[in-house]
C-alpha cells in the first residue's frame, strides 16, 4: 500500500499515567471504532481481544502509601527492526514508512502467530473464536473498518481508519498533508483525563514530540533496542524503577527467595 | 487371509491378530480425527492456547518430531554419500520414521494455524527474511522427497513388484537415491536450523535470542547438530523397540552400535557448543537486552535444574556413554543412553518453546503457566496412531530392514570362518539323514 | 514467488532464497522424470526380467551368494556381486586359470544322494544344461530341485521361437500354493519342450560361442555346492520351526513336502529357487 502523502511522518503517543484514572474508556472506544467484538462468556483475560489493554500495576507497598497506576498497554509500533514483520512468513504485516505506522494486514494472515510470540510487548490478539455480535451492535459497526475473521491475528494500528478519512478530506481541500485536528485515535478522544497525547513525532514543535523528550517520559523494554514510538509519562519515582526493571513484578508468583 | 501381500519367506504374526493390534490405534485415531474436527469447524478455541501462548503442545511436539525424525536424512546423508554402508539394514526403517515425523507434523501445524486454507500463501507471497518461511519451503519440499523416498518401499511389495512397470520404476528410482539424500540433507539442514532460527531471532524474547552469524542465530546451527545426533539415537530405539515387539533379531548389533556412536559424537559437538552458547547467552546477549540470566531461572516451575538436566544430565552424560566404546559394549547402557540422547533433545525443544513463552518480558507482567486442553492431546495422539498404523502396514507387506531375512535363521550362520573340508560336509550330512539315495 | 506476484522484491534476499527453492524443485522433478523415463525405455526394450533378476539377486542372504570359486574352496571368502554371471566377471577367468587340470576329474553322479551326472552343467537356479549337439542345449530341472518340487501342480513352458536369456525366467512352476520361475540357465531360442509326469525338458539353440555355459557349474564344483544348498534348506527349515523333526529322518520321496505340512513351502521354495 503507497501512501498518498509525500512527508514523513512518525505518528506516536505520550501516555500520562498520573492522569489516567483507569476508567477504560480509551479500551471501549477502542473496540467501537475498530469493530473488535464483544467479549464471549467463554473468553478470559487471556483469550479475548484487547486491542487496548488496561493492566494496574500497583507499588506493593503497605496503605497508606500504597499506589497503584493503569498503564494502557497496546502495538508499541516498533521502528527498529520490528519484531513482528520481520518474523511474518507471508508479508501480512507492513511497516508503513511514511507514517511510522505497523499495520497488520488480516486479509494474508495465517493466524501461525509466530508473531505473537515475538512480540515483547504481548500486544497482539488472536481470534480464537468467530466474531459475534448482537443485532444492536451490528447496527453501530464502523463501515470504515473491516472486521475480522476467525483464526487470524489483529492489534492496534493508530485507528488506520481514521488516518484514511483525514488523508481523503486533505485530498478534497487539496491538500497532500492531513491537518492532525483530523486524525485522532479513538483512544485519544474518549480518554476524559486527556491522559494521551498523540501526534507527530518528528514535528519537532508537536507536544507529543516535546513530551517524548521530557525527563518524566520512558519506555518499556528499551534495551531490547526496537525503538517503540509509544511514550510513558510519570512523575512517580517508583513507576520508573519498576520499568527499568524488568524484575520488580506485581508478587502474585511463586518466586525462590 | 492376506498371505500373498506378505513378502516371501518372511514370518508374520497372522492377520486376526494384526487386526487386533490395530484395533487400539485405530481407536486413538478416531479420537484424534474427532478434536482435529473440533478444531478446524469451531476454532482453535478448543485449544488451552492463548494470547501470550500462542503457540502450545503442538509446535512443542512438531520441533521434537522433526528433530527425531531427522534419522531419515542424517541415515542417507551417511550411507549414500558418505558411503556408510553398515546403514543399509535401517535406512528403510529411518525413511518411514521421516516421513511420519514429518508428515505428521505437517498435518499438526496445519491445524495449528488459525487459516489452514491459506498456508500457500506463503509460497505465493514469501517473506523471505522470516525464519518461518524457510522453514515452510524445506518442510514441504522435504516432504516431498521423504514421500518419493517412501516409493520403492512400498513398490518392494511382493503384489506390486508382480507389476513390470512398479518393478522396473522401483529400481530406476532406487539407483537415483544418492540424488534424492543429497537433496535431502540440504533441506534438512536448512529446516532443522531454520526451526532452531525461529526462537533464536525474537529479539524481543530474552530468554530465546541468541547471538548471530551471518542471518542465522546459534540456535540454528545447534538444532541441526542436535537433531542429527537425536534422529540417528531415534532410529537406534525404534528399531529395538521393533525388535521387542516383533520378538525378532532384525539388524545386526553392530548397527545398534555403529548407529549410537555417530550420535554419540554429534551430540559430543552439540552440547560443547551448546555449553558455549550458554554461556554467552548468561554473560552477554541477554544482559544487554537488560535480563540477567538468573532472573529467568527464579522461579519454582522452571529453576536452574532445568538448565542442569538439559546439558549435563542428558547431554554430556549420553555424549560420554556413546563415545565410550567400552558403554556401547553394554546394548543396555547403549539404548539408556540413545534414550537420554532423545530426552535432552526434547527438553532442549521444550525449553526453547513453552518456558520462552512462559516468561515475561514486560516488568508488570506475570508468569504464566499453560497445560494442554483433551483436544491437543488427542490430535498429537492421532500423529503418534498414525505413525504405528503406517509403520506396522509398512512393515507386515514390505521389507523394512533387508536383513530380516538372513537373521531370522535359528542356527547362528558362520560360512566366512568355516572351511569346506570334508569333515563339514560329514556334519551337515549326518543332520541330513532324511536325504537318501533313490 | 513470481516477479509479477506483489511482494516480489528485485533484491539479493530474495534471488538467492527463491533461486535455490526453484533449484530443489527442478532437481526433484527432472529427477522424477528421469526415472520414468528410464523405466519406459527399459519396459520398451524388454528388461524387466534382467532387472527382476537384478532385484531378486540383491535381496540374497549374503550366504546364498557365494562365489562358486569359495564353494571349492579356490578362495577363502568371495561374494558374488554379477549375479551369478561369470561370463562377465573379472575375477573369474583369473581364478579360471589358476584351476590345476585334476579339477576337472572329479565326478561322481551321486552327490549325497543326488544324482548330479558330470555329463552336464548346472545353474545355481537348480537347472541343468546338456549340449545335446554344437548349438543345441537340453535344459531340466536337476535332481536336487526335482525332489523339492516334486510333482508341479502347474507348469508354463515357454511357447517354441521364445528368447530365453540367463536368469531370466525359463518357465513358471506352480507348487503348493506357491508360484516360482525357473530361471533360465543360458541365452538361446526355445525351439521344443516336453513334459511329462512332472519332468519338463526345453531345447534351446544357443546363439552363442564357447562363452555361452561359462557360468554354470560343473564337475568338481557340484559337490560343495549341493552341500550348501542343502545347508540353505536345512536352515530355511529351521526358521520354519519344523527343524527339529529335520534331524528325526523321513525318506527324501519325490513329494517329501508332505512330511512337512506345516512348513511355509512358499518360502522355502522362494528361498531355493532364487526368488524374493
Amino acid at each position: 500500500m503507497e501512501t498518498t502523502v509525500e512527508k514523513k511522518s512518525r505518528y506516536g503517543m505520550v501516555i500520562n499515567l498520573d492522569r489516567c484514572n483507569g476508567c477504560g474508556a480509551c479500551a471501549v472506544a477502542c473496540a467501537v471504532e475498530n469493530n473488535v467484538p464483544p467479549a464471549l462468556t467463554a473468553m478470559n483475560s487471556r483469550t479475548g481481544l484487547t486491542w487496548l489493554n488496561l493492566i494496574p500495576v500497583s507499588n506493593n507497598e503497605n496503605y497508606p502509601d500504597n499506589e497503584t497506576v493503569y498503564i494502557p498497554m497496546f502495538c508499541q509500533q516498533c521502528e527498529n527492526d520490528t519484531p513482528c514483520v520481520k518474523v511474518c512468513p507471508q508479508n501480512a504485516i507492513e511497516f508503513d514508512e511514511a507514517t511510522g505506522i505497523v499495520s497488520q494486514i488480516p486479509q494474508r494472515c495465517l493466524g501461525c502467530r509466530y508473531c505473537m510470540a515475538a512480540c515483547p510487548y504481548h500486544a497482539r490478539y488472536f481470534n480464537w473464536w468467530d466474531p459475534e455480535w448482537t443485532d444492536g451492535m451490528k447496527q453501530q459497526l464502523n463501515p470504515a473498518v473491516s472486521p475480522r475473521m476467525r483464526g487470524v491475528v489483529e492489534k492496534c494500528n493508530f485507528c488506520h481508519g481514521r488516518l484514511h478519512a483525514a488523508r481523503e478530506k486533505a485530498a478534497a481541500n487539496g491538500s497532500s498533508e492531513i491537518d492532525m485536528n483530523d486524525y485522532v485515535p479513538a483512544c485519544v478522544e474518549a480518554c476524559p483525563e486527556k491522559a494521551i497525547v498523540f501526534g507527530d513525532l518528528n514535528d519537532p514543535d508537536s507536544e507529543v514530540s516535546k513530551l517524548s523528550r521530557d525527563t518524566n517520559t520512558f519506555q518499556f523494554l528499551t534495551r531490547l533496542d526496537t525503538k517503540p514510538k509509544v511514550y510513558f509519562y510519570s512523575q512517580k519515582n517508583w513507576v520508573h524503577t519498576m520499568a527499568e526493571r524488568a524484575m520488580t513484578r506485581t508478587g502474585k508468583e511463586e518466586l525462590y527467595g | 487371509m492376506d498371505k500373498k501381500l506378505i513378502p516371501r519367506g518372511l514370518q508374520r504374526t497372522s492377520f486376526g491378530n494384526f487386526l487386533l493390534w490395530l484395533f487400539p490405534w485405530v481407536a486413538l485415531l478416531s479420537v484424534g480425527l474427532y478434536a482435529i474436527y473440533l478444531c478446524l469447524a469451531e476454532g482453535l478455541n478448543h485449544t488451552n492456547m492463548d494470547n501470550r501462548f500462542a503457540f502450545g503442545l503442538w509446535i512443542y511436539l512438531d520441533l521434537t518430531i522433526i528433530a527425531l525424525g531427522a534419522g531419515a536424512f542424517f541415515t542417507g546423508f551417511l550411507l549414500y554419500i558418505l558411503r556408510r554402508h553398515e546403514l543399509k539394514s535401517v535406512i528403510n526403517s529411518a525413511v518411514v520414521l521421516g516421513l511420519i515425523c514429518y508428515s505428521g507434523a505437517v498435518g499438526i501445524l496445519m491445524v495449528d494455524v488459525g487459516q489452514p486454507l491459506r498456508a500457500w500463501f506463503t509460497f505465493w507471497h514469501p517473506n523471505v527474511h522470516s525464519m518461518l518461511t524457510e522453514v515452510t519451503f524445506c518442510l514441504t519440499c522435504y516432504l516431498i522427497v521423504l514421500l518419493i523416498e517412501y516409493v520403492p518401499i512400498v513398490l518392494k511389495n511382493r503384489k506390486l513388484r508382480q507389476i513390470p512397470k512398479f518393478l522396473v520404476f522401483e529400481f530406476q528410482l532406487h539407483k537415483l537415491m544418492p540424488v534424492f539424500a543429497g537433496i535431502g540433507t540440504f533441506l534438512s539442514f536448512f529446516h532443522q536450523g531454520s526451526l532452531g532460527g525461529l526462537f533464536g531471532v525474537l529479539r524481543g524474547r530474552p530468554f530465546a535470542f541468541r547471538e548471530a552469524f551471518g542471518i542465522w542465530p546459534s540456535t540454528f546451527f545447534l538444532f541441526v547438530l542436535s537433531a542429527a545426533a537425536a534422529g540417528l539415537s531415534f532410529v537406534m530405539l525404534t528399531t529395538w523397540l521393533v525388535q521387542k515387539i516383533t520378538k525378532k533379531q532384525l539388524v545386526k548389533p553392530e548397527v545398534f552400535k555403529f548407529l549410537g556412536k555417530i550420535s554419540g559424537i554429534m551430540l559430543s559437538v552439540y552440547i560443547l557448543l551448546k555449553a558455549i552458547d550458554t554461556l554467552v547467552w548468561i554473560n552477554a546477549t541477554s544482559l544487554s537486552a537488560g535480563f540477567p540470566a538468573f532472573e529467568f531461572y527464579a522461579r519454582k516451575s522452571f529453576g536452574t535444574w532445568i538448565l542442569f538436566t538439559e546439558i549435563v544430565v542428558l547431554g554430556m552424560i549420553p555424549a560420554l556413554l556413546l563415545t565410550s566404546r567400552r558403554m556401547r559394549e553394554r546394548p543396555k547402557i547403549l539404548l539408556l543412553a540413545g534414550l537420554m540422547a532423545c530426552g535432552g533433545i526434547m527438553l532442549n525443544r521444550f525449553v526453547m518453546t513453552i518456558q520462552t513463552l512462559a516468561l515475561p518480558t514486560l516488568p508488570f507482567d506475570a508468569f504464566l503457566s499453560y497445560s494442554p486442553s483433551w483436544e491437543e492431546i488427542a490430535a498429537f495422539l492421532f500423529v503418534v496412531a498414525y505413525g504405528v498404523i503406517l509403520y506396522s502396514l509398512t512393515y507386515r507387506y514390505s521389507v523394512i530392514f533387508p536383513q530380516e531375512r538372513e537373521l531370522q535363521s535359528p542356527v547362528p550362520v558362520q560360512y566366512e570362518t568355516q572351511p569346506f573340508s570334508e569333515r563339514v560336509a560329514e556334519k551337515f550330512f549326518s543332520a541330513l539323514t532324511f536325504f537318501k539315495a533313490k | 514467488m513470481f516477479p509479477w506476484v506483489y511482494e516480489f522484491h528485485w533484491s539479493f534476499g530474495h534471488l538467492i532464497f527463491l533461486g535455490l527453492f526453484f533449484s530443489v524443485l527442478v532437481t526433484v522433478v527432472v529427477t522424477v522424470i528421469q526415472a520414468m523415463q528410464k523405466t519406459r525405455k527399459a519396459t520398451l526394450l524388454n528388461n524387466v526380467e534382467k532387472i527382476r533378476w537384478h532385484e531378486d539377486f540383491e535381496d540374497l542372504p549374503l550366504e546364498a551368494r557365494i562365489c562358486r570359486h569359495e564353494l571349492t574352496g579356490e578362495v577363502k571368502h568371495r561374494t558374488c556381486d554379477n549375479g551369478f554371471d561369470c561370463r562377465t566377471c573379472r575375477m573369474h577367468p583369473q581364478l579360471q586359470l589358476k584351476r590345476k587340470a585334476e579339477f576337472l576329474q572329479n565326478g561322481d553322479a551321486n552327490v549325497f544322494g543326488f544324482f548330479m551326472p558330470n555329463d552336464r552343467m548346472y545353474h545355481r537356479g537348480h537347472t541343468y544344461v546338456k549340449q545335446e549337439s554344437e548349438r543345441t542345449f537340453t535344459i531340466g530341472m536337476d535332481d536336487f530341485g526335482q525332489r523339492l518340487i516334486g510333482n508341479a501342480e502347474n507348469i508354463e513352458l515357454p511357447e517354441i521361437g521364445t528368447r530365453l536369456k540367463v536368469n531370466e525366467t525359463a518357465c513358471t512352476i506352480k507348487k503348493l500354493g506357491a508360484t516360482l520361475r525357473i530361471l533360465s540357465p543360458i541365452d538361446g531360442e526355445v525351439i521344443d519342450r516336453f513334459y511329462e509326469n512332472g519332468d519338463w525338458k526345453i531345447i534351446v539353440r544357443s546363439d552363442n560361442s564357447s562363452l555361452a555355459t561359462n557360468h554354470l557349474l560343473r564337475d568338481a564344483e557340484i559337490r560343495p555346492w549341493i552341500m550348501r544348498e542343502m545347508e540353505r534348506l536345512q536352515i530355511a527349515f529351521a526358521t520354519n520351526k519344523v527343524g527339529a523333526t529335520l534331524a528325526d529322518g523321513g525318506e527324501l520321496v519325490p513329494d517329501f513336502h508332505k512330511h512337512f505340512p506345516k512348513a511355509d513351502w512358499d518360502g522355502i521354495l522362494g528361498h531355493m529357487f532364487l526368488e524374493a
